[in-house]
């Protein structure tokens, strides 16, 4: 991405780039790292192993040891980029996480200030324990969790670097404020905590949801009779589990990116990456994807998408519009409008098509002077770009990120905001071959839904169901396929097509795992 | 750790004979019996001095089933040395070596300095392949020769050493380019011909500090 930034900032400037540093870490910056550029935590590598791992040549496919089992018997492999940047500015992470009661109790209670919460952000350890840490728990107040990330950096791997050690701290902390809640079963969300409660159930016959539900509430002896709830007088939304778990996860992206932000005044956090993170939890599995990773699900072959990329061309409306509302963001030097392409100054007063805010359409319009300024988005599909600079629209970091040369800064036009989808794993059946796949854009940038779907079922079908390593095997095969093989100096893939220059990482997840577990 | 030079090494041949044992016994110093099949590449890597130089050995363990051939041949290119190792006590693996040979010169750059292996010395009474089999192909084929085993660490120091010489002397000929890193060749930051540190007026030769 970093690359991806210059060049289209060098193609805009007039090539004013040229000969820049390609320093990770420094970026100019005499702070400390807050953590070392390495490769994910899971894959255990010695210092060593990370060189080897970086090798721009040979592009060596890293795969999950042996002896480092990840949970569900995940399959993970990664492939470092073909020299566009000199470390692999993807990261990983694999957690399994219990979410355990606020010491002292009465987690859900609403006494909890909101910047109390803020001011402790989390540094690595926290409310969520690591599963295997901790052997002595009390399951029926615990909440376990799985969760997958995959991080895409651009610009340095330093917002990456930390998103990976520190989102799902985020998650945990945010879920533990609606713990009790979540482990009510069939329990409506309380609209306001420590209130009286109404008629929220879904299940009225559930005595012991109730009694809990009423008891969290935490109103010091308010009278709660069952049989007949207090009458209300207005409407109220309904609002299930399910959405205080979207809630939760948005919210830690947005403090995720809070304190990267926070956090720059003391360390060195270079650039900003993409997040797709995946929470499974009370048997649904939550995809929260902020940037152009990409998870699918394959069952019995088929594909179903499970996330939607954020790219300039995709969040074009939502760009426009904050553009046309501010334009000062835009610094007098770019115009919101879309055209098809850069309008030269012999076409003022001339009618071209365009597109605003409020279109998905073209139109045309009257060329003005002000229609010669450069256009906020630029460039098609994977060359696409906001402001000439950034060809992602949501993530975390890159609060100091401008335009080239410019005071204009990018960050107002990126959002932290993922978007959640759920999947229902406890309604369906799924057989051994059924997977959800998490690739960065290295891998869906060569590989289209259909072609990764065939390329795992096929591989898996030819393996034996009972290797702990079948969903390894696969992910390294699709790697393989993404990544190909050099050929007359170019990584070349199936049918001579161009193979991913790109840092390559793919997660494969085996769905039965949920159902053996929960 | 500064060195003069880093060599790539990629070890192949087929499983079982002994290939992530070598690299333990190089490494580590130890044996372990049992070890995981390994089913894409594993890395290792030490130092040894050659000509009072010191030279980084980095070296590329891969996995020998038919399945993953496509993956490990796509990592011979950029390997100043290979490792080609057979198992004594099994023909089988012998027999394969023209395959891999074959393989490991049609992907690999042509300076390539192979080091045949036969590996499991140590179970002598369990032998199929004779010592004069394995110097016969060797000479044939142009490869350098040595058994070893990975269990007693026999002659193992000896084979990853053995090839770094000659890598070495290759270097000195003239034969790599050292400047084309997919030659598995590295100059590391203290080597008096490197331009890579902008020293500024100190000018010359100043022992480099850490790598990369
Ligand atoms: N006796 C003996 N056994 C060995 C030696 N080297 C490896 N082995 C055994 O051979 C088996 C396969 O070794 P491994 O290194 O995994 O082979 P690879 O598939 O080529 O990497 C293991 O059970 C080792 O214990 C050796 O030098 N002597
Ligand atoms: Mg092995």
């Amino acid at each position: 991405m970093l690359t991806r930034v210059k060049s289209a900032v060098a193609n805009f400037m007039g090539g004013m780039m040229a000969g820049g540093s390609n320093g990770d870490h420094s970026g100019g910056s005499d702070l400390p790292l807050k953590y070392p550029y390495s490769r994910p935590e899971f894959l255990g590598l010695s210092p060593d192993e990370v060189e080897c791992s970086a090798d721009h040549a040979s592009r060596p496919i890293v795969i999950v040891k042996e002896t480092k089992r990840l949970p569900w018997a995940t399959g993970y492999a990664e492939a470092i980029n073909a020299g566009k940047s000199a470390l692999n500015e993807d990261q990983a992470r694999c957690e399994v996480l219990v979410i355990k009661r606020k010491p002292g109790g009465n987690p859900t209670s609403s006494q909890i200030p909101m910047t109390r919460r803020r001011s402790s952000l989390p540094n690595g350890e926290g409310v969520a324990d690591k599963y295997k840490d901790s052997p002595y728990l009390d399951r029926t107040e615990d909440l376990m969790l799985n969760y997958w990330a995959l991080f895409d950096g651009h610009a340095g791997s330093g917002a990456a670097v930390m998103a990976s050690h520190l989102l799902h701290h985020h998650v945990a902390l945010h879920l533990q404020e609606v713990l009790e809640i979540l482990c009510t079963p069939n329990l409506l969300a309380p609209t306001c905590l420590g209130e009286e409660p109404i008629n929220h159930h879904l299940t009225p016959t559930s005595q012991r949801a109730l009694t809990r539900a009423a008891s969290l509430r935490g109103a010091a002896g308010a009278p709660c009779s069952p049989g007949s709830p207090p009458t209300r007088f207005f409407t109220e939304k309904k609002v299930s589990q399910e959405s205080l778990v979207i809630g939760a996860i948005e919210n830690a992206f947005k403090d995720m990116d809070m304190q990267i932000e926070k956090e720059k005044g003391v360390y060195n956090i270079s650039g900003g990456c993409t997040a797709l993170a995946v929470v499974c939890l009370l048997g649904k599995l939550y995809v929260a994807n902020a940037g152009d990773s990409r998870a699918i699900i394959i069952r019995a072959g088929e594909v179903i998408p499970v996330s939607a990329e954020f790219t300039p061309e995709s969040e074009r409306q939502r760009l426009q519009f904050l553009a046309y509302m501010q334009p000062q963001l835009l610094g007098n030097e770019f115009t919101h409008l879309e055209f098809p392409r850069r309008v030269q100054r012999k076409e003022v007063g001339k009618r071209m098509l365009y597109r605003d805010f409020t279109m998905s359409g073209w139109a045309y319009k009257t060329i003005e002077d002000d229609d010669l300024k450069f256009p906020l988005i630029y460039g098609e599909g994977k060359k696409a770009r906001v402001l000439a600079t950034i060809g992602v629209t949501r993530g975390l970091g890159d609060h100091s990120l401008k335009v080239h040369d410019s005071n204009i800064y990018i960050k107002p036009f990126l959002s932290c905001c993922p978007e959640v989808r759920v999947y229902p794993l406890g309604q369906y059946e799924h057989g051994a071959d059924d997977v959800l796949v998490l690739g960065s854009d290295g891998l869906w940038d060569v590989l289209s839904n259909q072609e990764a779907a065939e390329a795992v079922t096929s591989f898996l079908a030819n393996c034996n169901p009972d290797d702990r390593h079948r969903y390894t095997m696969a992910a390294q095969d699709l790697v393989m396929r993404a990544r190909g093989v050099l050929k007359d100096g170019g990584w070349k893939i199936s049918n001579d097509r161009l193979g991913s220059g790109d840092d390559i990482s793919v997660f494969i997840i085996p769905l039965t795992h949920a159902s053996k577990q929960n | 750790m500064a060195y003069a030079y880093l060599f790539k090494y990629i070890i192949i041949g087929d499983t079982g004979v002994g290939k992530s044992c070598l690299l333990l016994q190089f490494t580590d110093k130890r044996f372990q019996p049992v070890h995981d099949l390994t089913i894409g590449v594993e890395f290792g890597a030490r130092m040894i001095t050659i000509d009072g130089k010191q030279i980084k050995l980095q070296i590329w363990d891969t996995a020998g089933q038919e399945s993953f051939r496509s993956i490990t041949r796509s990592y011979y290119r950029g390997a100043a040395g290979a490792l080609l190792v057979y198992d004594i006590t099994r023909r089988d693996t012998f027999n394969h070596l023209t395959t891999w040979l074959e393989d490991a010169r049609q992907h690999s750059n042509s300076n390539m300095v192979i080091m045949l292996i036969g590996n499991k010395s140590d179970l002598e009474s369990r032998r199929e392949v004779k010592k004069e089999e394995g110097e016969a192909f060797a000479r044939e084929h142009g490869l350098i020769f040595m058994e070893t085993s990975a269990k007693t660490a026999s002659n193992v120091e000896e084979a990853f050493i053995n090839t770094a010489k000659e890598i070495y002397e290759k270097i000195q000929e003239g034969v790599f380019d050292i400047n084309n890193e997919a030659n598995g060749i590295k100059i590391g930051p203290q080597h008096p011909t490197t331009n890579s540190t902008l020293s500024g007026s100190q000018g010359g030769q100043h022992a480099g500090g850490g790598c990369c």
